[in-house]
């Protein structure tokens, strides 16, 4: 076993893992944080993305060794004072949500770009979002959710 | 039509959940003290199970089964037909694998490493025998039977040339129209097996109560279904047995029957007496369900003046191993076909037939987009031949108002009362820019535009005025609370599209009550009464006509307890909806301040001891009514590289009365997306060296769009009827949102290059392959001048 | 109907992607020089994991079971991009994304920022390393085709050695490589190209940040109208990614005539070796390896009369 210590959605995390234990089963299984979904597990589908240190990784691809002395958010960790975060207001808004499946990962994806690219293009959003797969096809709705965040941001800031 | 919340927009009520993570979807349960289980899946398309030895994995302390273990019980996972009309081939687990992945044993451990070192240990030796992958070989004399004996209701039937069932329709004379015909155009289309690709893998929770009864989360379409079937299977009381409804990460078909995963769930719990969670991996999900492959022979007479005469269509379809709606397909291919055009005559004839391949099962649009490729395809091709228009040769032919519509195959039907067919394509046609297509062939360079359309419907649900081989109804309980705010009560799944949110607003609409004063109650087996499963688009129409006839239960008796505080008559008494109270306001017309509100009656009930305001419906649709669509696509082809991007596309949609029209929306543009994947993507191709599909079941090469692949301009419209027997006049959406889309992305194709596919998908390999060998052809043409 | 007997468990019941369903050891090496102690100790038993994008999807699907993974992750000293006047050096341990995103690779080497930009997802990008992708070794690796035509050079180093390889004897087979298995590659130095010159990257998938079909890289300088460098390299068209060196002999000192490009693009068609698998065919690789070849250097040219 490997002692790991990290921050998880601002709360400091002690604990055990195995060598061939992922992140995606830590967050689940240990921790039970299931907002992070088991979909392909091959790093194709998105549904596992976290943001590691700010950025979105798919949880299915990292041993949880590896996270060590690290910062990880989950959409759990998107509410404050248990409001909403804009994008998932604007999520909600716009209908950017069908069977749910993807959404969380999306929605950390979506996170991840408007914390560095307050202002994006539909070019730059289709680009970010290129890692996280909706079979549903609400892409088109979720491009707009990420437009309408952005304007929410803009004005609350 | 004055409304509160129906066609207006109102956000859905589990998007907060889904946003926050909140959402338990059956992947999400996990049980104190629960077993992982993994299951033992055949290595070989076609064997035979000489021995098993499962004696390592017990020593490790697994609980194991094989097919000794399981009831000796042949099935058939679906349960939507008449028991009559159910063909059943499926064991729990088997000794004769038919297909690369097929169940045979299965294990539980304390751990899902554990589980899988007990798996790897079980040692099996197979007798290999020779698969059949080609449906056409299978029926040919002599080749190996995949099925010797099967069952059809309670009778036993031996299969003969690996036929799994067929049928064959006749009505009026074809060859006599044949002979009334102009011209005649004869066609062979081959579909794709394509993977439903929902994110959410096939997962089962089974927790076994002390009573020797079970509680079941899973992925499903159907929870009442779901139990009957595992009641059936191992013989326990139905009573005994509550499968809890749960939101589902996609689904497209995929859960109309039950998956395997769960009765082999519910195997290993009742023998481990502990709860057991078998959850698919993404490469074992694609290995447990795909769609049906078809090939279709089309011959089809038309008039000089563009009026179609008869028409005759041969269906052979690959079923794979397993017979899951072989049957009820067969039919309702027949009845897709003949309710797109007019047709005098018509013969069909469709053959279901087994192969070694991974079973068959609904896949959105159940052989509709399929067959309206195929039909779609001929109707351009005879538009071109005899130089008309395209959507005037539609117009002169489609089956709509007053005609007869075949909602589920030729026994179930019902007339058409609503169809918005001609404002669609008009519409539809302007926004696009119809009359500047370019004309096919004409283009010259690189890059080529093409425009292509084509229509379609989809039926609303599987309802008609008399019993046919499909059972189809449903229910609703609503009760009013204490403080006026009511509790909906379904069995009905939401497979993401919003089926539940649109019952809340009938409901909130009958009741003139808030929409967040509707709480849909999480709900299971044991506390809803009978739906028969969420497919065939009948979410909005069925399940939403049941709870408006809940709500006007409620409302008569709303209205007779006001009746007593108002001292007036009861059918006197009107009820609003008041903005600024936010309440249901049941009052008096013409005599000022007669008023209650629902809630102010709702408490006075409790404290005068009047009781709860309460219904139970259960509610059988009364038709099958079709909504309708219309697509124009706008391509871009590459013709040096073959590749094809989609760069205007304009979905007109006949959903009679819109319930919710950003959901309705999102539906078209899903549909939309998913049209351009099975039409220019999917392809579940198998490997004739190894019997095996060729991707493996690895995601990383079975490719769905991206977000790269949405189109730069999606534009959608509505065309509003009312559809008489529809809640609020409305009708479903989910597949006739993309039934249309293939055949209208193929006329694009063609309206570009000028090269017609009659094979699915459309790869940009065949695009170049075909490009080259009209490109030499044309060279010959030149030189030879 | 065969009678052979077969005692066989089958592939499609070893892999199972909910969990690593390989036992290994871990180790986190603080310092470069602790972690080739571990590969000189440990030798084949060992496993290297930069990223990981890879290696852990090949140990889920059993494709890899080592005993041993050397984590790189806590090498601080293998986290660095460093320009000079002769190029960029970055450390194996330095992820795509943060490649893709500086400024130098943008403006000096656009070949291999249009191949970052375009593989795999952001998520894969923000894990994965350039190392990793190059010592994986796949035909299809998308930062090879840039690497060949820029001449980088990969340093591997041992416990007791340090050695330069150039990129293009790296590639030995699909996933095979030139390095020793004690042997890390610890930097790639991709040199400036010359003054004055054009590079560019294209490929064809499937969908959007999908594995190459076929992925090709062009570098030139022109001389006027005369081509005066040109290299030329393919990814996905041969058991390892290649430069064409026939092609790029015929085009030196030539105008890029319609003429002499169709005589490249058969040249090209010759030299590659392209198979049918799961993503394509080899008919159809080797009609748009001739196609991707005309449009990257058309889009060389463009820039030149452009400039």
């Amino acid at each position: 076993m490997i002692k790991i210590k990290f921050n998880l959605n601002g709360r400091s995390v002690e604990t055990e893992v195995k060598p061939s234990t992922t992140l995606l089963d830590l967050l689940r299984y240990q921790l039970r944080i299931t907002s992070v979904k088991r979909g392909c597990e091959v790093g194709e589908c998105g549904a596992c993305t976290v943001l590691l240190d700010g950025k979105p990784v798919n949880s299915c691809l990292i041993l949880a060794a590896r996270v060590d002395g690290r910062n990880i958010v989950t959409v759990e960790g998107l509410l404050k004072d248990s409001k909403l975060h804009p994008i998932q207001e604007a999520f909600i808004e716009e209908f950017a949500v069908q069977c749910g499946y993807c959404t969380p990962g999306v929605i950390l994806t979506a996170k991840a770009l408007l914390d560095i690219n307050p202002n994006p293009t539909i070019a730059e959003i289709k680009d970010a979002l290129s890692g996280n797969l909706c079979r549903c096809g609400a892409y088109h709705q979720i491009i707009n959710a990420i437009l309408k965040a952005s304007e929410k941001i803009k004005t609350r800031t | 039509m004055n409304s509160n919340f129906i066609g207006v927009k109102t956000p859905r009520k589990d998007a907060l959940a889904k946003v926050t993570g909140r959402e338990k979807y059956a992947y999400d349960i996990y049980l104190p003290g629960m077993l992982y289980a993994r299951v033992l899946k055949s290595p070989y398309p076609h064997a035979r199970v000489k021995k098993i030895d499962v004696s390592r994995a017990v020593e490790m302390g697994a609980i194991v089964i094989t097919f000794k273990d399981v009831p000796d019980v042949m099935f058939n996972p679906r349960l939507i037909s008449t028991p009559d009309t159910t063909y059943k081939d499926w064991r729990v687990l088997t000794d004769n694998p038919r297909y690369i992945g097929e169940p045979i044993a299965a294990v539980a451990a304390e751990s899902e490493e554990l589980a899988q070192r007990a798996l790897e240990s079980i040692e099996v030796e197979y007798e290999v025998l020779e698969p059949v992958l080609d449906p056409i070989e299978a029926m040919e004399e002599g080749k190996p039977k995949i099925h010797e004996k099967i069952m059809l209701g309670n009778r036993e039937i031996v299969v003969e040339r690996n036929i799994a069932c067929r049928l064959e329709i006749q009505e009026g004379d074809v060859e006599e129209a044949f002979r009334n015909s102009d011209l005649i155009i004869e066609r062979t289309f081959k579909t794709n097996k394509c993977y439903h690709n929902q994110l959410e893998p096939k997962v089962a929770v089974v927790n076994p109560e002390p009573d020797g009864g079970l509680t079941i989360w899973c992925t499903t379409q159907s929870i009442h279904n779901t139990r009957l079937l595992i009641s059936e299977i191992f013989s326990i009381p139905v009573s005994r047995i509550n499968v809890k409804r749960l939101p589902i990460g996609g689904s497209f078909g995929s859960s109309i029957q039950t998956n395997i995963v769960v009765p082999i769930a519910v195997a290993l719990a009742l023998k481990a007496r502990r709860p057991v969670r078998l959850a698919y991996t993404k490469e074992e999900d694609m290995y447990e369900h795909s769609s049906f492959q078809m090939i279709f022979k089309f011959k089809i007479g038309v008039r000089k003046d563009g009026k179609l005469t008869g028409g005759y269509m041969e269906n052979i379809m690959d079923i794979g191993a397993h017979q899951i709606q072989a049957y009820p397909l067969l039919g309702t291919c027949a009845g897709w076909w003949v309710s797109l055009y007019k047709l005098q005559a018509v013969k069909y004839v469709g053959v279901a037939v087994y192969t070694n391949k991974i079973p068959a099962c609904a896949y959105r649009g159940y052989g509709n987009p399929q067959v309206t490729w195929a039909v779609e395809t001929i109707m351009d091709e005879i538009a071109e031949i005899l130089n008309i228009d395209p959507i005037e040769l539609r117009l002169k032919n489609y089956v709509g108002e007053g005609d007869i519509f075949w909602g589920q195959g030729p026994t179930v039907k019902s007339i058409i009362k609503s169809c918005g067919v001609e404002e669609i394509l008009r519409k539809g046609a302007e926004l696009i820019g119809w009359k500047n297509r370019p004309r096919p062939g004409e283009q010259k360079g690189r890059f080529r535009r093409g425009v292509g359309m084509a229509r379609g419907y989809h039926t609303s649900s599987a309802g008609s005025p008399i019993p046919g081989q499909v059972i189809d109804y449903t229910g609703a309980i609503l009760k009013v609370n204490e403080d006026g705010s009511v509790d909906y009560i379904t069995a009905m799944v939401d497979q993401g599209g919003g089926t539940l949110e649109a019952h809340a607003k009938i409901i909130a609409e009958e009741l003139c009550i808030p929409l967040e004063k509707v709480n849909i109650v999480q709900a299971d087996t044991q506390t809803t009464i009978y739906d028969v499963c969420t497919h065939a688009s009948r979410g909005v129409y069925a399940g939403g006509g049941a709870a408006l006839n809940a709500a006007k239960q409620v409302k008569k008796k709303l209205l007779e307890l006001a009746a007593r505080v108002l001292d007036a008559y009861p059918h006197t008494l009107k009820i609003r909806y008041d903005k600024e109270k936010k309440q249901g306001v049941i009052y008096v017309e013409g005599a000022d301040g007669r008023e209650i509100t629902i809630g102010e009656l709702a408490t006075l009930a409790r404290v005068k001891n009047w009781g709860t305001i309460a219904a139970v419906e259960t509610y059988r649709p009364p038709a099958c009514p079709p909504h309708f669509t219309g697509y124009f696509v706008e391509v871009l082809v590459d013709t040096e590289t073959g590749i094809v991007k989609p760069t205007r596309v304009v979905i007109g949609a006949d959903v009679g009365r819109v319930i919710n029209p950003d959901l309705a929306e999102g539906q078209l543009h899903g549909g939309f997306l998913m049209g351009w994947s099975r039409a220019t993507i999917e392809d579940l191709k198998y490997s004739r060296e190894t019997g095996d599909i060729e991707c493996r079941g690895f995601i990383t090469d079975y490719k769905m769009p991206t977000v790269m692949e949405t189109p730069t301009e999606i534009q959608t419209f509505f065309v509003e009827t009312f559809e008489p027997t529809g809640p609020f006049g409305a009708k479903g959406l989910g597949e006739g949102a993309q039934n249309p889309a293939i055949a209208a992305i193929a006329n694009a194709i063609y309206n570009a290059i000028g090269v017609r596919f009659y094979e699915l998908p459309i790869t940009p390999e065949k695009i170049l392959e075909k490009l080259k060998e009209k490109e030499k052809i044309e060279l010959k043409i030149v030189e030879g001048v | 109907m065969s009678q052979n007997k077969n005692i066989n468990l089958g592939y499609i019941n070893l892999f199972n992607t909910h969990i690593i369903p390989v036992k290994f050891n871990y180790h986190a090496p603080q310092t470069l020089e602790e972690a080739l102690n571990l590969l000189n100790k440990l030798k084949d038993k060992a496993r290297v994991i930069a990223g990981g994008t890879d290696l852990i999807v090949d140990m889920k699907l059993r494709r890899k079971e080592p005993e041993h993974v050397v984590s790189l992750n806590k090498i601080r000293e293998l986290d660095y991009i460093t320009v000079d006047s002769l190029g960029v050096k970055i450390g194996a341990i330095v992820k795509l994304r943060k490649i893709e995103k500086e400024k130098i690779i943008r403006e000096r080497f656009p070949a291999l920022y249009e191949a970052l930009k375009s593989m795999a997802s952001i998520q894969v990008r923000n894990m994965g390393t350039m190392v990793g992708n190059i010592c994986n070794a796949s035909p299809a690796a998308d930062t090879a085709p840039p690497l060949l035509i820029y001449n980088a050079t990969l340093t591997a180093k041992s416990l007791n050695n340090e050695r330069k390889i150039p990129i293009e004897e790296f590639f030995k087979a699909p996933g095979k490589t030139a390095l020793k298995e004690d042997e890390l590659v610890t930097e790639i130095f991709i040199p400036y190209p010359p003054q004055d010159s054009h590079s560019t990257f294209l490929k064809i998938t499937r969908v959007g940040m999908d594995l190459s079909k076929v992925s090709i890289a062009v570098l030139t300088k022109f001389n006027g109208s005369i081509i005066e460098d040109i290299r030329i390299a393919l990814g996905a068209v041969a058991p390892t990614p290649l430069r064409i060196r026939r092609a790029e002999e015929f085009l030196k000192n030539k105008p890029l005539t319609e003429e002499n490009l169709k005589i490249v693009q058969e040249i090209v068609a010759k030299e590659i070796k392209p198979i049918t698998d799961v993503r394509s065919t080899e008919w159809y690789r080797r009609e748009v390896a001739k196609v991707l070849v005309k449009d990257a250097l058309m889009k060389c040219l463009e820039e030149e009369g452009g400039r």
